[in-house]
């Protein structure tokens, strides 16, 4: 039992005042005559034992009677299983509200937020002063506040476009109660509980804390969804992901996919969850674009669509040296990209050659095909301040490299390792140093500044690649992407949008904002999931709604206690007239 | 008017009585009137006669009798007496009202006994009569009574002792020797004894009425064996139980302690949750002296000392 006033016990003393005055009363009494004595002796006699009784009892009814009315003013509480009560005991409760992309769903015509949130407000609105409170959104932010102000955030609450991570935000909510001094600590998870909300591990809850989790639909009744996970314009093409609930391809079959730039489509294609399709763009100017790709609307319209945003080049002006490295599968391949436009060959922007040319931006040099020239390679490079250089000849091997897919497990049979300088180890992995494709783990294609080495010469003799078709797409990318250098646009959660970064007045990069693709897979957790990732009890609506402050509910007992005071005041009134 | 009675003997005396009268001009029944009030008006003798006076002419006949047939003398006609004992004779001839009065009259012996023990000096509040007081006028009115109807009346008081004793006698001034003897008897300072009744009934040798006037404030089966042997010996025995109105309902502070004034001892009660079991004790004690006097043919009255004189004298006739 706890007291919602307890200072006011400090009146308890007040329920001595029967006995001292009893004790007082009894101490001087006046003194008279009285002939009859004998009169009096004998009643009193004859009632003495009633007399003590009746004392007694109305000593005990007067204390009682005020340290009822005592402890009634003081508000005791009384815990009580039931969650009927409409007072609970000082209770630390976070209410996580996940108002995550996917709360956005619209189920029966109402987006499935407002669900949440009239289950968060009801959490919200049975907390008393005496509660510590606070309120967890897709943000991760724990917001302390009275409950009025919660509920006034929890009603502003609007769909975000961060995604929440429940089990990091369970856990830093689990801590902040824990960490009250409190009778009672609970959590609220207050979310559509997708699978792909839970993160890796464990909440990890501190001891006597609830973590009550409302239980998500069952995974019968997942909805089904698509949405566009990731949208990247590489090498001339948007490669678009799909994503959204497993099942959903097989059940719906194949959804179109449009690219648009500034609202006009550019390029439509079939795409079903899971799968990636590449839309090629049309021929576009020299400068940034920014299109987005679109998916017919569905119940979850905030995946539905994407921004991207890329960079159109010049073509780049290439001299490529034939006697010095370019070779004929070089020179036929610029020459098929000349043809579209593609490169100019006969410039100084890159030179291809078994050097570095002085007077072009960017240098591709590949080996010598005499090993004795190896040495003079690699003087040359250092000349021009390189930080790596040809090494000894390295073993054969499938190329590996995420920035060239297309080449990707084409052999190399001959190659030169390509190392650091030594004694500069440091300077090889510095900032303006990439790694863009493998051998056997050993480095084939390093970007060093402005010069490419490459590992092989492209010839069969060499590698497979030359023969291979993605051999002109490589050449390509070698020139106009590799070499030139890529720009930077990099893909952050947020409200979709795209912020362009700058360097004076040269445009050197992008940000583009979306959503978290793993927003567009619905799936629920199953509840013995939930259980175990954040060690809650998953409750249907109504058993939440029964489970709220269920285990610190308390009933007001003032009531109670004042009618008990009354039953006293009238048993006393009765017992002091009643039984002279 | 002709003021006429045994007590007025002195010049002082009836004008003493003559103003008592005119400030009475106005009440028709003196004997009906709260004693203490009455009481205001001047001693025992006055107020006795005036409650006499008011009594006697309430009633048609003497209270009590002594007549027979055998003649004696003539004494003044007193409202109540019978009008066939008026000497008509005289009346016509003197324009006197006479009555005749026979031999066997003055045969009555009465003989009042005052208890005068300290308990009897008390009283409940400022305004009335202590029970002493009462007892006096009471028993100098009851003997004014007696004497003029010609019976031989005598005073016994006593406290833990015999203090005083005027032998029953019919002769003139035998009630101011009575009343004297009322007024010299001191208020008592211990309390009525056994012995004092034992003693008592040595005194009264010849048959007669005993009055006893008392608060009862003794050992009931001890009073009763002497009031049983004077019954025994052939008295016609009342007692007069006097008592204080705040001696049979009690109240008071919330809490006290009462003194025995004839003892030391004390007791500390709250009056109120002892009032009605006090007041059931009371009765029980009253019902036990009139059952008890009844068993064995004594007369009991129970008289409150706010009763009028008049009213406890009727229970009397």
């Amino acid at each position: 039992m706890t007291f919602l006033h307890p200072l006011a016990l400090v009146g308890l003393a007040a329920a001595a005042i029967p006995a001292l005055l009893h004790l007082l009363e009894r101490r001087v009494p006046p003194e008279a005559e009285f002939p009859p004595l004998r009169y009096l002796s004998e009643a009193e006699r004859q009632n003495a034992r009633r007399l003590k009784l009746r004392h007694l009892l109305l000593l005990i009814l007067r204390t009682a009677l005020i340290v009822l009315i005592v402890v009634a003013a003081a508000r005791p509480l009384f815990p009580t299983q039931a969650s009927g009560g409409s007072l609970h005991e000082p209770t630390a409760l976070a209410v996580i509200l996940d108002n995550s992309p996917s709360s956005g769903l619209v189920v029966d015509g109402r987006p499935a937020l407002e669900r949440l949130k009239a289950v968060a407000r009801g959490s919200l609105a049975r907390a008393t002063a005496s509660d510590r409170l606070w309120l967890v959104l897709a943000d991760g932010v724990a917001r302390a506040a009275t409950p009025e102000a919660l509920l006034a955030t929890v009603d502003s609450a609007a769909v975000s476009a961060r995604r929440l991570d429940l089990t990091a935000a369970v856990r830093a909510a689990t801590r902040l109660v824990g960490a009250e001094p409190l009778p009672a600590r609970e959590v609220h998870v207050v979310s559509d509980l997708q699978r792909t909300a839970l993160g890796p591990g464990r909440a990890g809850v501190p001891r006597g804390v609830r973590v009550l989790a409302l239980a998500p639909p069952p995974a019968s009744q997942a909805p089904a969804n698509r949405g566009v996970g990731a949208a990247r314009v590489t090498d001339g093409a948007a490669a678009v992901s799909i994503v959204g609930t497993p099942g959903t391809g097989a059940a719906g079959g194949a959804a179109p996919v449009t690219l648009r730039i500034h609202g006009r489509e550019v390029g439509r294609a079939l795409a079903v969850p899971g799968s990636t399709v590449s839309i090629t763009l049309p021929p576009l100017g020299p400068g940034w674009w920014v299109g987005d790709v679109v998916l017919d609307a569905d119940e979850l319209r905030a995946d539905d669509t994407r921004l991207l945003v890329w960079r159109v080049a010049a073509p780049a002006r290439v001299a490529a040296l034939s006697a010095a490295g370019g070779g004929r599968f070089v020179a036929a391949a610029l020459a098929v990209l000349e043809e579209g436009h593609r490169v100019r060959v006969g410039g100084t922007d890159v030179a291809i050659g078994d050097r570095p040319e002085a007077g072009s931006l960017v240098s591709v040099v590949l080996p010598p095909a005499e090993p004795a020239l190896i040495g003079q390679a690699n003087r040359a490079l250092a000349a021009r301040g390189g930080r790596w250089r040809f090494a000894s000849a390295g073993t054969p091997g499938p190329i590996a490299g995420s920035s060239l897919p297309a080449i990707a497990g084409l052999q190399v049979t001959r190659r030169y390792r390509i190392e650091a300088v030594t004694g500069d180890a440091s300077r090889g992995t510095g900032g303006d140093t990439t790694v863009l494709a493998t051998v056997n783990g050993q480095p084939w294609l390093v970007r060093d500044g402005n010069v490419l080495l490459l590992g092989s010469r492209l010839d069969t003799a060499w590698t497979a690649l030359p023969a291979a078709p993605a051999f002109v797409p490589f050449v390509d990318a070698l020139v106009n992407r590799l070499a030139r250098g890529e720009a930077l646009i990099s893909e952050v959660e947020g409200v979709p949008r795209v912020e362009f970064r700058t360097r004076g007045a040269d445009t050197i990069g992008a940000i583009v904002y979306g959503l978290d693709p793993q927003e567009s897979d619905l799936t629920p957790a199953p509840p013995a999931l939930v259980h175990d990732v954040l060690e809650a009890e998953v409750l249907d609506g109504a058993a939440f709604a029964a489970a709220r402050f269920a285990g610190a509910g308390r009933r007001d007992g003032s009531g109670l206690l004042l009618m008990l005071a009354l039953v006293c005041a009238l048993v006393e009134l009765g017992v002091a007239t009643r039984t002279r | 008017m002709r003021i006429t009675g045994p007590g007025l003997s002195s010049t002082r005396d009836i004008r003493l009585f003559i103003s008592f009268r005119e400030a009475m001009a106005d009440v028709q029944r003196i004997d009906l009137l709260d004693p203490a009030e009455v009481a205001r008006f001047g001693g025992i003798e006055i107020v006795a006669q005036g409650v006499v006076e008011g009594f006697l002419s309430g009633i048609h006949r003497s209270p009590f009798r002594g007549f027979s047939v055998e003649f004696t003398e003539h004494r003044a006609y007193q409202p109540g007496d019978e009008l066939r004992y008026l000497d008509w004779k005289i009346l016509a001839r003197a324009d006197r009202l006479f009555v005749k009065q026979f031999e066997q009259e003055t045969n009555l012996r009465a003989m009042i006994l005052v208890d005068a023990s300290r308990s009897m000096a008390w009283r409940g509040a400022p305004t009335r009569l202590t029970k002493r007081a009462y007892a006096d006028r009471l028993a100098a009115a009851l003997a004014l009574i007696l004497l003029r109807q010609r019976d031989a009346t005598g005073l016994i008081t006593f406290d833990e002792v015999v203090r005083e004793v005027v032998p029953a006698r019919v002769k003139a001034g035998q009630w101011a020797r009575l009343v004297r003897g009322l007024v010299d008897t001191p208020d008592g300072r211990g309390t009525a004894a056994q012995a004092a009744l034992v003693r008592l009934t040595s005194l009264l040798a010849r048959r007669g009425l005993v009055v006893l006037v008392s608060d009862l404030l003794f050992d009931r089966e001890l009073a009763l064996t002497a009031l049983r042997y004077l019954r025994h010996r052939g008295h016609q025995v009342i007692v007069l139980h006097l008592m204080d109105p705040a001696e049979a309902e009690l109240a008071g502070p919330p809490e006290v302690r009462y003194r025995d004034p004839e003892s030391a001892a004390s007791v500390v009660v709250r009056p109120r949750e002892l009032a009605r079991a006090y007041q059931a004790t009371v009765r029980r004690e009253i019902d036990a002296w009139r059952t008890a006097c009844r068993r064995h043919g004594i007369a009991y009255h129970h008289i409150l000392t706010d009763m009028p004189f008049g009213m406890a004298l009727r229970l009397l006739a």
